[in-house]
């Protein structure tokens, strides 16, 4: 199983919002995240981010993309 | 309970559920997460008639807990914060392991009540609460142990037939609580309400509640058939469209609603000898 995701950040402002205390911040969808999504993010209770976050994306095939859009390439090679 | 109640009089209970355990600060800059938030907002509602406070717990950051360290500090917060409610401690949880799920249960004193999920429910995309019988057997028989009311969570029309089940199982009156909204929840229609309370046996109370734009109708015609109501943050973020609200405010409202209609609001202590709780 992943372990915490690695989109995850702790943030105190974001989104238009600041807090006193740091919360769960998704840098994949740039926005704060619920309490119970928290849950997936951290991978606790034997949740996956990859498998039970429905915004999760593959840091691989993300670094892959932005490796292609380096090379002005569209990925149809 | 039934429409003669309506005719009757009789005390309606009104539940604020301050916080819950979905959505946070981040959804409502207001939303009570700390214990000292969550004792203000169930100061608020007892004053504005909340006879129950049903409670969820928080981390500092606003992520759920289930601990029983946790909600031992936010029910000493609420008590000292509050003259009589009722303290009604949730269970619920997606994904939380079972020995968590018991957690909350075991505070001390322990709670007047505590909810009982009657089976699975779907979350957002991918989540499943799964809420599985030997789970809700072995929550409902540490709430006997413990004294501790059940409040049966029934989110559609499978949870009717597996409360009906237990009903022997249950203490006098068996309590159950009708949700209404989206997703896994029974569609938030008045027949719909109307279906379920003609399916009850006599002697069965009942509760209401309608997520989000829902609550308002749900609770009116809650209080229309006999039956008692939940209100708050929890299940509802808005006052009227594109106002935010309180839990004050929210159970206000549900008080005014239940005296135009005829039905007193129930005092703590009425409510203690409707439902046959144990005392706080």
């Amino acid at each position: 199983m992943d372990e915490t995701c690695q989109h995850l950040s702790y943030r105190e402002e974001g989104d238009g919002k600041s807090f006193d205390t740091a919360r769960a911040f998704c840098t994949v969808t740039e926005s704060f995240v619920q309490p119970m999504r928290a849950d997936v993010c951290n991978a606790r209770y034997d949740l996956d981010p990859a498998a039970d976050c429905e915004f999760y994306v593959d840091p691989e095939s993300e670094a892959a993309e932005d490796e292609d859009a380096d090379r002005g390439g569209d990925g149809a090679e | 309970m039934t429409y003669d109640d309506y005719i009757d009089g009789k005390p309606a209970v009104i539940t604020a559920a301050l916080t819950g355990g979905v959505h946070g600060k981040e959804a409502h800059p207001d939303l009570p997460e700390t214990p000292a938030e969550i004792a203000a907002a169930a100061a608020a509602c007892e004053e504005a008639g909340a006879s129950v406070l049903h409670l969820h717990a928080r981390r500092d950051n606003g992520e759920r807990a289930f601990s029983t360290e946790r909600f031992q500090e936010i029910a000493d917060a609420v008590r000292e914060a509050t003259d009589d409610a009722v303290l009604q401690h949730s269970t619920g949880g997606t994904a939380a392991p079972d020995a968590l799920r018991h957690e909350p249960l075991r505070t001390d004193p322990a709670p007047e009540m505590a909810s009982l999920d009657m089976g699975p429910l779907n979350r957002y995309d991918r989540l499943t609460s799964e809420n599985t019988r030997e789970l809700v057997s072995s929550l409902h028989a540490e709430m006997k142990e413990r004294g501790i009311k059940p409040e049966l969570e029934v989110f559609n029309d499978g949870h009717l037939n597996e409360s009906l089940a237990i009903l022997d199982e249950l203490d006098d009156p068996p309590y159950l609580n009708f949700l209404f909204g989206g997703g896994t929840t029974s569609p938030p229609h008045p027949r719909n309400l109307v279906n379920r309370v003609e399916a009850l046996p006599e002697g069965v109370e009942f509760n209401v509640i309608g997520f989000g734009p829902h609550q308002l109708p749900m609770t009116t015609q809650s209080l229309l058939l006999g039956g008692h109501v939940r209100v708050g943050l929890e299940d509802n973020r808005y006052y009227e469209k594109g106002e935010l609200a309180t839990n004050e405010q929210l159970v206000a409202r549900a008080a005014r609603i239940a005296e135009e209609l005829g039905r007193p609001v129930a005092t703590p202590d009425q409510t203690r000898k409707l439902l046959g709780l144990r005392g706080r």
